[in-house]
């Protein structure tokens, strides 16, 4: 199994959500986040005083799919969260050794 | 051996058949008073047994050792799965002694039949001692019901020993009731509307009817120094409305039990559509849907906590030194109306209520004071309600009232005080279709009704701004000209929730209307009002778009369209998305929305002269509604609108436009046209002529003069030179204010500047020389002078932030006039003493020149730094 966390811009949360939901993915967590990578902050001035965002607003999901499952979701954040611009995110894939389900003890990619 | 487990299984067939009775009886009659009587009644027989099979063949026997009910079993209401609290009561060590092994076995008996028993020892001595660290067990004594065993020791502690603890140590009990009972309020919200409540914690709920209980027994036995009548020991008129709640969720808390199978106290959506379906709580109906039948049990909670509240707030005893101290400050705002007794307000004159003005400066003055009503003035309010219901106080007349108590510091809580008792909906209809009204969804945690109110409480709660980005949102509420239409469209907001639509706004909008027409509200207000509600989901859909991508900033200052709107909207957004539930507006939400608001802010600046070019907006929203109000006047509307900025059309209301046109066409009988209003915080003095040099500086002088202080002011100007300036400000010596017959002679006075039939310069010199006797200001602001030529295609901009001070605005106009600039765009603005003024500068309608930006930079500098 697989644990996939990415990092996507706010605005494409749900061609993200949708895309992967054509493919079989129903769930995920969604965490509000911040950061930059080769993005850099944003400034603006108002009322003489100066406001800095250098972390940028971004949006992290995170699932956990089965091996088989890896290429097709990877494709469907990719094609969803592309506008070709910096700070399009970046996907992370590790391994997951096991999932157990809290309600029954279930294990392994069943339980997913 | 064979005999005690043939009786344990007896026992538990009898626990198990007679449960199940209950529960069937339950089933078709729906009468929870009942089944918990009657399940008290059976565990007592399953104790009883067991008594005489364990620790005495006698049900009264032994001597010096007393089977005593407490808690719910001790006042009779034993729910399907409650806890039994036992109180195990000696007359000395020996006999606990004595009968240890003998409990034990007996708790494990009860254990075995599965009931959840609670078990206390006390010594009769022990109970007589007050334990500060347990004072719960104080507390559960007043429950106290004899079971079995020595009557005589029961006596004693129920006749001698509670009278004398309970006097002795009421201030003590009463405080750690208020306590406990407050702080469990609190982590509710303070409220009853939850969506799915917990009916016997929740503010409201079965743990409300003990404290109330509570409070009565402890007050009464301070009183008597002994008990009271065991039937009433609440007042009559408390109980009127105190047992029907009081039924109605003992019905609902069996109805959870018996549903789920073990205590579960939660009304969660499912056990609400079920309940609703089998009419639970109700003898005389059924089916109905579940969003009324939680307006029933809203009804009941709301009666359960309101006796709660009332009852702390009205026992002296429950007040700490410090809350008294508080309570005593608070009654040093009673008036000529209201006096103010320890912290509950009451009418000097009860027939004073018959006045609808008086009781509604009654909530003004909760609003503003942060005072309760006392029950009687409750009463009374009650009383005179079918009377005011026949002729409710509409129009300006209730809008100018409910405006100031919108705007006082503690609004929410006069407008829950209104709501209660069923006021606020005889002024507001409106809000009828909302009235407890339960939206499901996984995000809402309250009714609707409640959210509004929150969601109105969250910005004044902002005053006490702690966090850096709560104190930005504080600084922009503070700056609001008009704050009431902010709270009225948070109040109205999701009133279209309440009818059969798919999108509440446009329900929401048809209702603000109606309101608004019976408020009777200036055109210009209306449409600030609906514009809020219409749009009050934009910002928050524009947080889901890229913030830092220009073209979506752009879009959205474009639809918000004026400052003053994207303060409101930004403060609107913050506000409703805090009152969904306590955690959904996070620092990063928080965040985003700042900065969406900074950036629409610095959008709509940057964008202030572009000029309207009629035919390309001919399908503008509010050229629309110019047509429809002067279906004749359209070529000279379009006439007189072009080359307008479209900051302009943004800032006033199309009747506003309209007046501004017909001031316009009178320029052929007097070429000064000036119309003088008086709004609610400054008067608006509005100036019609053809350009001139020297113009906006010389009305800023001549204010100045009269001595009045200006706090806004706007500068406009159309293709064919005929300027709209606008002067907010605020009279000083009340010149304006207490005498009438000065407002002709004051608009003569600036005309005649205008015209040059009065010399400016002496008048001000006069005004100047008398102000500087008042000594240096406060606080110290450094004067800064900013030039920007990129942020417009046609004008140079110059924001100026100075000290403000009486002149200051005329300094800086006859500075640029000096020097030939003509001010296209004036945004004048006062922030306690700073005042912020942006001009937007043109020479020959074009930007100017490096050359002549130094020489006007280096004239305004020295201007200032001289002074008026």
């Amino acid at each position: 199994m697989t644990k996939v966390e990415a990092i996507i811009q706010v605005s494409k949360l749900e061609s993200v959500k949708n895309s992967l939901h054509e493919i079989g993915v129903e769930g995920m967590t969604v965490l509000e986040a911040r950061g930059h990578g080769r993005q850099k902050g944003h400034t603006e001035f108002y009322r003489g005083r100066e406001y800095t965002v250098d972390l940028i607003p971004k949006i992290k999901l995170e699932l956990v799919i089965a091996d088989t499952m890896v290429e097709k979701v990877v494709q469907a954040i990719s094609l969803a969260a592309r506008t070709g611009k910096i700070g399009d995110g970046k996907i992370f894939l590790s391994r997951v050794e096991e999932v157990i389900r809290i309600r029954n003890d279930e294990r392994g990619e069943g339980a997913l | 051996m064979t005999t005690a487990s043939s009786s344990s299984s007896e026992l538990r067939d009898l626990y198990a058949e007679e449960s199940a009775r209950i529960r069937q009886e339950f089933a078709s009659t729906g009468n929870g008073c009942a089944a918990v009587t009657q399940r008290t009644a059976l565990v007592e027989q399953i104790a009883l047994r067991l008594w005489t099979e364990m620790i005495d063949p006698e049900e009264r026997g032994p001597r010096n050792f007393t089977l005593v009910a407490l808690g719910g079993f001790g006042r009779k209401w034993l729910f399907p799965h409650s806890d039994l609290d036992l109180l195990f009561l000696h007359a000395d060590r020996e006999t606990e002694q004595a009968f240890k092994d003998r409990i034990r076995e007996f708790s494990q008996g009860l254990w075995d039949l599965r009931l959840k028993v609670s078990p206390a020892t006390r010594t009769l001595q022990e109970c007589d001692r007050f334990d500060p660290a347990n004072v719960e067990f104080a507390i559960s004594l007043l429950d106290c019901r004899y079971l079995a065993g020595d009557a005589d020791l029961f006596a004693r502690l129920h006749d001698k020993i509670i009278p004398k603890l309970m006097t002795r140590e009421a201030q003590s009990l009463l405080q750690r009731l208020d306590d406990v009972t407050r702080s469990r309020h609190e982590k509710f919200g303070n409220t009853v509307f939850h969506l799915e409540p917990n009916v016997k914690d929740t503010p409201g709920g079965l743990r409300d009817c003990n404290v109330a209980l509570w409070l009565s027994l402890l007050s009464s036995i301070d009183k008597l120094h002994d008990w009271p009548d065991p039937n009433s020991p609440l007042s009559a008129a408390v109980r009127k409305q105190f047992e029907p709640a009081l039924d109605f969720l003992m019905s609902v808390r069996c109805f959870l039990h018996l549903r789920s199978g073990r205590d579960d106290n939660l009304l969660s959506w499912e056990a609400q559509e079920e309940a609703a379906k089998l009419g639970i709580g109700m003898y005389d109906s059924q089916g109905l849907s579940a969003a009324d039948w939680m307006r029933i049990y809203f009804g009941h909670a709301r009666s359960i906590h309101r006796t709660a509240t009332q009852l702390l707030d009205e026992i002296p005893a429950a007040w700490s030194p410090l809350s008294r101290h508080f309570h005593n400050l608070r009654s040093r705002v009673s008036d000529a109306d209201f006096s103010v007794v320890d912290g509950l307000v009451f009418l000097r004159q009860s027939s004073a209520l018959q006045d609808p003005e008086v009781l509604l400066r009654l909530f003004h003055f909760v609003a503003h004071h942060d005072v309760r009503l006392s029950t009687t003035t409750e009463n009374k309010i009650e009383r005179v309600l079918p009377s005011l219901a026949a002729t409710p106080p509409r129009g300006a007349e209730l809008w100018l009232y409910l405006g100031e108590i919108l705007a006082q510091p503690h609004a929410a809580q006069a407008l829950r005080a209104m709501h209660s008792l069923r006021l606020l909906t005889l002024l507001l209809p409106e809000l009828k279709a909302i009235d407890a009204l339960v939206v499901r969804d996984f995000y809402h945690r309250f009714t609707v009704d409640e959210h509004s109110f929150l969601a109105i409480e969250n910005l004044h709660r902002l005053r006490q701004a702690r966090s850096e980005w709560e104190k930005h949102y504080a600084e922009i509420l503070a700056e609001l000209e008009q704050p009431e239409l902010l709270y009225l469209s948070l109040l109205l907001h999701d009133t279209g929730k309440g009818e059969p639509s798919d999108n509440h706004v446009v329900g929401s909008l048809a209702i603000a209307e109606r309101c608004l027409e019976r408020l009777d509200l200036e055109p210009s207000e209306r449409e600030t009002v609906l514009f809020l509600i219409g749009n009050h989901l934009e910002m928050s859909a524009a947080l889901r778009r890229d913030i830092f991508d220009s073209a979506t900033v752009a879009a959205f200052a474009d639809k918000v369209g004026t400052p003053e709107r994207l303060k409101m909207l930004c403060l609107f957004t913050y506000a409703d998305i805090k009152a969904v539930n306590p955690d959904a507006l996070t620092p990063w939400k928080a965040e985003n929305v700042w900065q969406l608001y900074i950036s629409a802010a610095n959008q709509l600046n940057r964008n202030v002269d572009q000029r309207l070019h009629l035919d390309a907006d001919a399908n503008d929203e509010k050229m629309t509604r110019l047509r429809t109000l002067a279906p004749t006047a359209g070529k000279k509307v379009k006439a007189f609108l072009e080359g307008l900025p479209q900051r302009y059309l943004k800032t006033y209301a199309a009747s506003e436009v309209l007046h501004h046109l017909e001031m316009s066409e009178n320029l052929g009988k007097h070429p000064i046209q000036l119309d003088l209003k008086r709004g609610r915080h400054w008067f608006e003095l509005t100036l019609v002529t053809n350009d001139r040099p020297f113009l906006f500086g010389k009305v800023a002088g001549a204010l100045a003069a009269w001595g009045m202080n200006i706090v806004k002011a706007t500068a406009f100007s159309n293709l064919a030179g005929t300027v709209v300036d606008a002067f907010y400000f605020t009279d000083r010596f009340r010149t304006l204010e207490l005498n009438l017959s000065e407002w002709e002679r004051f608009k003569r006075g600036i005309s005649d500047v205008l015209m040059g039939e009065a010399d400016l310069e002496p008048m001000l010199k006069s005004r100047l020389q008398a102000e500087e006797k008042k000594g240096t200001p406060k606080v110290k602001i450094k004067t800064s002078i900013q030039f920007d030529d990129q942020c417009s295609s046609n004008s140079t901009l110059v924001q100026v932030v100075a000290q403000d001070r009486p002149g200051l605005l005329h300094t800086v106009a006859s500075c640029f006039a000096n020097h030939k600039c003509n001010i296209e765009i004036a945004l004048i603005d006062t922030e306690g003493q700073m005042a912020i003024d942006v001009f937007y500068l043109t020479t020959n309608r074009k930007k100017l020149a490096p050359e002549h930006l130094k020489r006007v930079e280096a004239a305004l500098r020295a201007a200032l730094q001289n002074g008026p």
